[in-house]
């Protein structure tokens, strides 16, 4: 009994502390948007980029007096890429807070877990993963940022038909973003005359895949290898090839856009060929390019101010957050007027490429906001 | 049953409905959100409070028990079979003849045929009861670490086989799970306008499981548990069958936990590998750790306010950190839990000489 007491005074005691803390009241001057990013956990190599460049962007928004003279209060929350956290995160963010509009999540699991809750909640969610399906079928509420995983495919088996490569070898990294692309490769691999002979998934911990390289090894129909794949273990893939003395062609997805991996790699990195958004090659590209400006900009930004190299995932937050600032400063604080404005928003120039939106295009990229890259000499190059 | 165990119950359905006003008079009705998935949580802590408490078993699988109800019914209920009805399968014209089947449509207006959330419902749990046997006969033989490893191990299976699986989404997870109608207007789901009467449901069913452990443990079996936790051996020479007795409680609990992913798949409308990681389990662990084992009470109180504020983000980024460290101190200071402190129980040794 007397347990009992204890913990039922403890409770209420708790309990009142929390409801009585009502949350302030969005003032008229501040327009006030929520992120939730996977900052820790299994997808922070998203989250934490992703949100460093938000809030750098925003404080450099606010630091020029806002938008038509209001400021951004922004809010992140970290969901650690677990979806239940950010279920709840989003319906308080919508409820609570009131917020203009959502940035992120960084995964695809989550964002489609909340693509019905801002549904509902008649609240702008600009998505930073990657899947096909946040956008399609298309949500009125509902934009993301990062290139569908379609057109990377696309451009890889491009290349592949160029060098009459017929028969090729998948390998994926168990998370969303290897699921999502091995999908898709098997997919549209008939529509080039391509045929995949083998598919193989691997752990996203793996520290040694030399057991599946020898398998895919002894299969002497492959011509090509293509990993799919957004963790460490790519890196992994390519040292293992290597050192088995394999001199397969290995392609890799928009995932191996981080200079880490190549560094990781070694000398297996030199030769791999991947698309990627231009950010990676942004020193290199022709004045004449359209996006040349913004990404060097942003580049110089971020690298100046944390102690990161700016990676293509950082980018897509970059996009988010500007793309809806650009909608606020051309219509207003007005939701369903800002999301008017992102639906017929056309050549915005963001880190991912060329933004053109429409009410059946929530992506608004094309599939040359992706180029073809290498690796020579340790760096990324135009292919 | 005695009447004095109906006393905390009774406070505690006070509790809920008082929380509830309050919330409706301060405006703040949102708070019920997190509210309700902590119940549901508080589901599977109390459950995993009699294996650990009174049985003195430990579960670091528990997590996993809580995706094989969820998965199951989110599978089954996500799964359209309106092709296969088309095609005339024969399977399907059954069960959609016995009214097992829903026929909605989806957002997109597309029409959608799904397994009945209780059909779901119930082969989550008889699937739960089948695999938590099968787990318990050989795993309960064992004991201490050997045990706690055992059970991790299980928890570790169970997050493989939903990471690796195509019908569990992978990565992904599953979306889009439709509501669970109990009866017809009463529905569980994550509408904004539900709110309430999920609370309700939510705590209604932690109510209901709260009355069933109490029973239990104040019978019979329960103190034949607490002879187990005792001494097993001594128990086993007085001519308690212990080892049935053990494995009835982790089934039992096992399907606590089940309900409680169920339910709370629904609420949420998905469900995410993450419910079936480790770390879900170890927290699960900690809670009921710093209830103090034996004290369901305890581990409701702990638990309740420590997956609000997770649930609310109010850990932050150390959201896995500050149950780590709970765990850690509570068994390096107070093992006997927080709320046997010896500062609180002078506090009512003071109050009793008092009265």
């Amino acid at each position: 009994m007397k347990r009992f007491f204890t913990s039922t005074m403890l409770a209420i005691g708790a309990l009142c502390m929390m409801l009585s803390s009502v949350p302030a009241q969005a003032s008229s001057d501040t327009i006030k948007v929520g992120a939730i990013l996977a900052v820790t956990g299994g997808a922070s190599f998203l989250g934490g980029p992703e949100s460093r460049t938000i809030q750098m962007q925003v404080d450099k928004i606010n630091a020029a007096g806002g938008i038509h003279g209001k400021k951004i209060d922004l809010i992140i929350k970290d969901s650690g890429a677990n979806p239940e956290k950010a279920i709840s995160f989003t319906k308080q963010l919508i409820e609570e807070e009131h917020v203009f509009a959502i940035l992120g999540p960084s995964t695809s699991g989550e964002t489609m877990k909340i693509k019905n809750i801002c549904e509902q909640g008649k609240t702008i969610l600009i998505s930073c993963g990657a899947a096909e399906v946040i956008v399609n079928p298309v949500a009125k509420y509902v934009f993301k940022t990062p290139q569908k995983d379609s057109f990377a495919v696309k451009k890889i088996y491009n290349d592949m038909n160029e060098k009459d490569i017929r028969k090729i070898a998948v390998l994926a990294g168990n998370t969303g973003f290897g699921k999502a692309g091995k999908k898709q490769l098997l997919t549209i691999a008939p529509e080039f005359g391509i045929e995949v002979v083998a598919a193989e998934v691997y752990d996203k911990k793996a520290t040694d895949l030399s057991a599946v390289v020898a398998k895919l090894m002894a299969n002497k129909d492959i011509q090509a290898v293509v990993n799919w794949s957004i963790v460490p273990a790519q890196a992994i893939v390519a040292k293992n090839i290597r050192q088995a003395g394999w001199d397969v062609p290995l392609y890799q997805s928009h995932g191996f856009g981080n200079i880490k991996y190549v560094e990781a790699a070694g000398a297996a990195a030199e030769g791999i060929i991947f698309p990627a958004g231009r950010l990676l090659v942004a020193d290199v590209l022709p004045d004449s390019n359209v996006q040349k400006k913004i990404l060097l900009q942003y580049k110089h930004d971020y690298e100046n101010k944390f102690d990161d190299t700016a990676s293509t995932f950082g980018g897509h937050g970059y996009d988010a957050i500007m793309i809806l600032a650009k909608a606020v400063e051309e219509v207003g604080a007005d939701k369903e007027k800002v999301r008017d404005a992102i639906e017929n928003m056309k050549n915005f120039i963001g880190t991912g490429g060329v933004f053109n939106f429409s009410a059946t295009d929530h992506n608004g990229l094309d599939i040359d906001s992706f180029a073809m890259m290498t690796v020579k000499d340790g760096k990324f190059v135009l292919y | 049953m005695t009447r004095r165990n109906y006393i905390p119950i009774m406070l505690f359905i006070t509790a809920v409905i008082g929380i509830q006003l309050i919330t409706k008079f301060t405006g703040t009705n949102y708070y019920l959100t997190q509210l309700t998935m902590t119940a549901y949580y508080s589901l599977v802590i109390i459950g995993l409070c009699l294996v650990m408490g009174y049985a003195g078993q430990i579960s670091l699988g528990h997590a996993g028990f809580f995706a094989i109800g969820g998965y199951t019914s989110a599978a089954l209920t996500t799964c359209n079979l309106t092709s296969l009805f088309k095609n005339g399968n024969s399977l399907v014209k059954f069960l959609s003849s016995q009214g097992m089947l829903i026929k909605s449509q989806d957002l997109y207006g597309d029409p959608v045929l799904y397994v009945n959330p209780w059909l779901a419902a119930i082969l989550a749990i008889m699937l739960t009861v089948a695999i938590a046997f099968l787990i318990g006969i050989p795993v309960l033989k064992l004991k201490g670490h050997y045990l706690a490893m055992a059970t991790l191990g299980f928890g570790i299976i169970i997050f493989r086989i939903v990471l690796a699986t195509e019908i569990f989404g992978e990565a992904d997870g599953i979306s889009e799970v439709p509501g669970f109608t109990l009866i017809p207007g009463v529905s569980v789901n994550g509408n904004f306008d539900n709110r309430i009467i999920n609370y309700y449901i939510a705590c209604g069913i932690v109510v209901i499981g709260i009355i069933l452990l109490l029973n239990l443990i104040n019978s019979r079996v329960g103190r034949a548990l607490r002879a187990i936790h005792g001494a097993e051996d001594a128990a086993n020479a007085m001519g308690i069958n212990t080892s049935r007795y053990k494995l009835y409680t982790f089934v039992i609990s096992a399907v606590f936990a089940a309900v409680a992913g169920i339910f709370l798949t629904h609420y949420n409308g998905g469900i995410g590998p993450s419910e079936a990681g480790i770390m879900k389990s170890i927290r699960y662990v900690a809670i009921v750790a710093i209830g103090g084992m034996a004290n369901m009470w305890g581990a409701l109180t702990m638990g309740v306010i420590l997956n609000f504020m997770s649930l609310r983000g109010m850990f932050g980024s150390y959201d896995d950190a500050v149950f780590g460290a709970i765990l850690i101190i509570i068994m390096l200071f107070a093992p006997e839990g927080l709320l046997r402190l010896a500062i609180w129980q002078k506090f009512f040794k003071k109050n009793d000489s008092a009265q």
